[in-house]
């Protein structure tokens, strides 16, 4: 690579503000470990909201 | 009790059921970091199916999600009918659904779909990306727009177009 030549620009976002780090890092998981993933999220967030009575 | 959306899937290959995995789950699947909270399949409309998909229904104990205190559960009628079956399992939510976006049914969307393993011996069929992204599109209400910038950036970083 010459001298001058711009490294390439690494962004964290897309031009449309989506998070391409957390795109990155999904897509570096398993289906299995994704749909793991989601699920004990809707576990927490269940019981974060049954903690607050809603 | 907690919900478990893998328990879900497992009861439905487990009992033979013939669907397709479409909406926010199949998205998560394949890599889009959303939170969602239910199931949605397409179903196949064959009235063997139909009598496999009601004894998982019935061993997940699922009922009518807009009253669950009535215990309504869904009939041979109610799925052969047309439309969305909005359920509650003891796993957690379960939709069913006969069609989406411009009526396209399981025997359509089973060759857009692709199989996935999310455990030991369970494979289900994943509705994908780039069709769920054109259902958005189709569809075109706030909450489906919303959804696409980060539909479209996952199939763009999973190397789709």
């Amino acid at each position: 690579m010459p001298k001058d030549a711009e490294p390439e620009k690494l962004t964290d976002y897309s031009e449309d503000g989506v998070d391409l780090t957390l795109i990155r890092w999904m897509l570096s998981l398993t289906p299995q470990e994704r749909l793991e993933f989601l699920n004990e999220r809707v576990n927490e967030i269940r019981a974060i909201r049954e903690l607050n009575g809603i | 009790m907690e919900f478990s959306l893998p328990a879900i899937l497992r009861a439905l290959v487990e009992g033979r059921v013939e669907f397709v995995l479409v909406g926010g789950v199949a998205a998560v699947l394949q890599g889009v970091p959303i939170q969602t909270y239910d199931v949605d399949i397409v179903f196949s409309q064959e009235a063997d199916n139909l009598t496999r998909a009601l004894a998982v229904l019935e061993s997940l104990d699922a009922v009518f999600r807009i009253q669950p205190s009535r215990r309504l559960r869904p009939s041979v009628s109610h799925l052969s009918g047309s439309g969305h079956i909005n359920l509650l399992s003891k796993d957690g939510p379960l939709d069913l659904l006969t069609n989406v976006g411009e009526n396209l049914r399981y025997g359509d969307l089973i060759g857009l779909s692709q199989p996935m393993r999310i455990g030991e011996g369970i494979v289900i069929n994943v509705l994908n990306l780039k069709t769920l992204i054109d259902l958005k599109e189709q569809l075109g209400g706030e909450k489906d727009l919303a959804m696409l910038p980060i539909l479209r950036q996952t199939l763009r970083e999973s190397g789709g177009k």
